[in-house]
């Protein structure tokens, strides 16, 4: 098994899983208010290739949805990756109930249709959000406004920690150069050492 | 030793512990010709480290695989680890993407292995398709459909395997069907695809029912460089299923080590829950924390 040193640092990805953009609470059935309902599911659909305006949304899965799920572990994600450069690339938010206030505002004039979402249930109701040619962050402000989603303060020691990392990795390039450089150098001199050992037996055999 | 030291004059112990190293050397003549070869090799730069290079280290190593003190690991209960890895597998899909287990086992780097094959409570694969071939009409036969074959027979297995329709993933053989098996000279098909029935991979058995049964829903696993790792859940699995699975893979890999050779002590050291794309989580052995979420939270997709 591989090195318990490599495994904790490997391991330390959790903290970009606890923290960051992302990371932040659903309203559940419990602290819904009456501007915003409880958030269900989640449904995120793009296609295979980035061209189409379908890079946003890729990222929006790689960076925030693991935040997200992590922080709402009971709130069902299904993610979609479709051969369909065309198609949309959209995410529906299933409501509780009905449908919050903003997000209709934000999902705006472009009505996008998914195929690909699951159907609501009889108490769900859906709220699509376009994706297309958005950044990851435009998307997750835009999914934070329309669900009223609430920032996880980050705690001190996870900040500590993060701190602690970027140390590493800052102090990690001059130790490459340093590393590098002694490895170079012990390579010169066998490669001068052959030479010089080429040339006695040259010596040798003339 | 040292008494003799301190008694002579400095130049004559010098020639002592010369004396004293080459008689240390177990084979005197080769040593000595790679240690001038070395001094002539390696010229003057090594000079202060002359002598350590005459010093010989085991050249086995340990005996056993090193184990590091996990005191420094950072340990998870089940459901924090589960959440964890849930949140890393987003959006995978949840049938395909499947638990891991890493189990280390404190043992030695030689000796006999770990090998065997386990039953769980909650399948992990999904559906295999088993065909078998046995003489039809036979006893063996209906056991076999009733153990959940799909496919079951000799002359009519053969033409369909000849016209290229192979609708299983593994295939059994009976012991009597054999000859049958041999002459129909199916092995150019079904060899390349690892599906030929032979004694050496136990696909040929006495027994075929049971065998099927354990095909169905079992695992197979071994013990390599001192680690088990074998898939035990799908990724929608509550955490009890996941529970009842690792409960029986322990209990299994510890009655597998009881089972060996008396002189042969092997004990889990370490158990890591990971998945098909997830980082390992070292478990502490409990269920759950005050701060994991529900069970239902951490089951489905």
């Amino acid at each position: 098994m591989v090195n318990l040193f490599k495994r904790m640092r490997k391991l330390k990805t959790m903290l970009e899983v606890r923290a960051g953009t992302g990371a932040a609470i659903f309203p559940t059935l419990a602290t819904a208010s009456k501007e915003f309902p409880a958030v269900t599911r989640l449904h995120l659909t793009y296609a295979q290739k980035i061209y189409g305006g379908h890079q946003g949304a890729r990222h929006f899965w790689r960076n925030c949805l693991p935040r997200l799920k992590y922080h709402n572990p009971g709130v069902r994600m299904t993610v979609q990756q479709t051969e369909d450069q065309a198609g949309p690339a959209a995410l529906t938010i299933y409501f509780a109930e009905r449908v919050s206030s903003t997000a209709s505002a934000v999902a705006g004039k472009t009505q996008v249709t998914d195929k690909h979402a699951p159907a609501p249930e009889a108490s769900e109701k859906t709220a699509v959000v376009d994706l297309k040619n958005l950044t990851w962050e435009e998307i997750w402000s835009r999914v934070q406004a329309s669900t009223g989603a609430e920032d996880v303060p980050v705690s001190e020691a996870d900040q500590e920690e993060a701190k602690k990392l970027k140390a590493i990795s800052e102090k990690a390039v001059g130790d490459r150069e340093r590393i590098k450089a002694m490895r170079q150098a012990k390579k010169d001199q066998e490669r001068m050492l052959a030479e010089a050992r080429g040339e006695v037996e040259k010596l040798k055999t003339a | 030793m040292s008494s003799y030291g301190t008694a002579l004059p400095s130049a004559a112990r010098g020639i002592l512990s010369s004396c004293r190293l080459s008689l240390s050397e177990k084979s005197m003549t080769p040593a000595l010709s790679i240690f001038q070869q070395v001094r002539g090799f390696k010229n003057n730069a090594q000079k202060g480290k002359g002598k350590k290079k005459e010093v010989k280290t085991d050249r086995k190593g340990p005996r056993e695989f090193r184990q590091k003190n996990l005191k420094d690991m950072e340990q998870f209960a089940l459901c924090d680890a589960m959440r964890y890895i849930r949140a890393m597998e987003v959006g995978r899909e949840s049938t395909v993407t499947k638990y891991e287990i890493h189990i280390r086992m404190r043992t030695r780097k030689d000796g006999p292995v770990i090998r065997n094959m386990i039953r769980f409570p909650h399948a992990v694969q999904t559906e295999s398709r088993i065909c078998v071939i046995c003489p039809p009409g036979s006893k063996q036969a209906k056991d076999a459909i009733a153990a959940g074959a799909v496919l079951v027979g000799e002359d009519e297995v053969f033409e369909a395997i000849k016209a290229g329709k192979i609708e299983f993933d593994r295939c059994l053989a009976h012991p009597d069907s054999l000859p049958a098996l041999n002459k129909a000279a199916l092995g150019r098909v079904l060899g390349p695809r690892g599906l030929m029935p032979s004694v050496k991979t136990g696909t040929v058995v006495e027994d075929v029912a049971s065998r099927v049964e354990d095909l169905r829903g079992g695992t197979v696993y071994r013990e390599r460089d001192a680690v088990i790792r074998l898939p035990i859940g799908q990724l929608g699995f509550s955490p009890d299923q996941l529970r009842d699975n690792l409960r029986t893979t322990i209990e299994s890999i510890k009655k597998d080590a009881a089972g060996l050779n008396d002189r042969i002590n092997k004990e889990i050291y370490e158990v890591v829950l990971s998945s098909t794309h997830g980082s390992g989580f070292s478990l502490n052995g409990e269920f759950k924390t005050d701060s994991s979420p529900e069970t239902s939270a951490l089951t489905g997709v």
